[in-house]
């Protein structure tokens, strides 16, 4: 009985960890009509869920977190490096706290304004394994495409084949994932909702905005197809975020296994 | 002399179909040392280079230049109020006020 009992325990431990852990890369408005200064926060969470916040860079042998490696925006072709804008604060989630960063950033150029952030791997203990997601954001000042579908080549990328910040609710967002420019056929996709109320102020995540009816909706699981393309359909205005498991080139990271992934993140809004 | 007019009614379309299928557009912003930069362009993400730009006081034009060729134009801020003109042709114009020039 004690051993059904545990089991039982550790299955719903388990499950409960299961969902996706997505970085976050968040601003409120990705749709700028004039240039201005705005705020950014770096989280590394569950965001339909938010059951558990993570500390970017947990680090299996150390009891320090390890710093973001790279963080950098393109704006005309122009890119800027962002890394000694990030500021370290403590994520309040809504049943724990995570190690997160939060930056602003004065986007008074127009056009496009495409943000990369690469945090250090975090090891998550549940795996015995390193996670690593680079990741994708884009804001736009005033409606002049520049730099929204620009290819980095990144080790692992997902590169928009819609405009991440001009998505109507009820339509689709495309992408095709790649790795060191080179496409992933099949890559395995989760999908979430961004379903929190961010509070910017308190660095905290709010009340939830739904309820999935089943945890398959929590995390949405779709595959690209053999030329590393996926569209999926846009239900709800608010932030979306997609991440393409396993995409990137690195496998391995202070001996342990490695999952390298790609993160983009989109905005839809409602027609009214 | 058909074959000529059916070419430029289809050229004319060519023509209309391109010029409507994009907006102006115009930001721009204090620099903070005196001037002031505004950038064009287009919702099709062409180039602004070489597109007129004014300066309008009280209805008159006091400045006129072209887009440079990052589309964009540098100039000394306008003592009082004015409005910065992005003209790429009718239909394709974009008022900025000066007031909602900020730093």
């Amino acid at each position: 009985m004690k051993n059904i009992v545990l089991t039982l325990a550790l299955t719903i431990l388990w499950c409960s960890n299961s969902f996706a852990h997505f970085q976050m890369l968040y601003t409120p408005e990705s749709a700028l009509n004039t240039g201005s200064k705005i705020e950014l926060r770096h989280v590394f969470t569950h965001p339909f869920a938010d059951e558990h916040t993570m500390d970017m860079g947990k680090q299996h042998d150390s009891k320090e977190n390890n710093p973001v490696e790279a963080f950098y925006v393109i704006n005309k072709g122009k890119k800027k490096d962002l890394l000694g804008s990030l500021k370290a604060i403590t994520w309040k989630g809504n049943h724990n706290s995570g190690a997160a960063y939060q930056s602003q950033y004065k986007a008074k150029r127009m056009g496009d304004h495409l943000f990369v952030m690469q945090p250090a791997p975090y090891y998550e203990a549940n795996e015995e394994a390193y996670i690593q997601q680079i990741t994708k954001m884009v804001i736009n000042v005033a409606g002049a495409p520049t730099d929204w579908d620009k290819e980095l080549g990144l080790k692992a990328e997902i590169v928009p084949l819609t405009k991440p910040y001009s998505i109507w609710t009820g339509s689709t967002f495309s992408g095709i994932v790649k790795s060191n420019g080179k496409p992933v056929p099949f890559a395995e996709i989760e999908v979430e909702f961004l379903n929190r109320d961010v509070d910017l102020a308190a660095n905290a995540m709010g009340k939830a905005y739904v309820e999935a009816p089943h945890d398959s909706f929590v995390t949405m699981g779709i595959k690209a197809d053999q030329d590393g393309k996926f569209t999926f359909g846009i239900p709800k205005a608010g932030w979306w975020g997609f991440c393409a498991l396993g995409a990137g080139s690195d496998t391995e990271y202070k001996g342990k296994e490695l999952s390298q992934d790609a993160v983009i993140w989109v905005q839809a809004k409602d027609m009214k | 002399m058909k074959k000529t007019t059916m070419l430029t009614m289809f050229l004319m379309l060519v023509i209309f179909s391109t010029a409507s299928a994009h907006t102006a557009l115009m930001s721009c912003f204090d620099e903070g040392d005196g001037t002031v930069t505004c950038e064009g362009g287009f919702s099709d993400g062409s180039s602004a280079s070489g597109v007129k730009f004014l300066i309008e006081q009280n209805g008159k034009t006091v400045m006129e230049t072209k887009m440079n060729e990052y589309s964009e134009v540098t100039f000394e801020k306008p003592s009082g109020s004015y409005q910065a003109v992005f003209n790429a042709g009718e239909g394709h114009k974009v008022y900025v006020d000066g007031e909602d020039i900020v730093e």
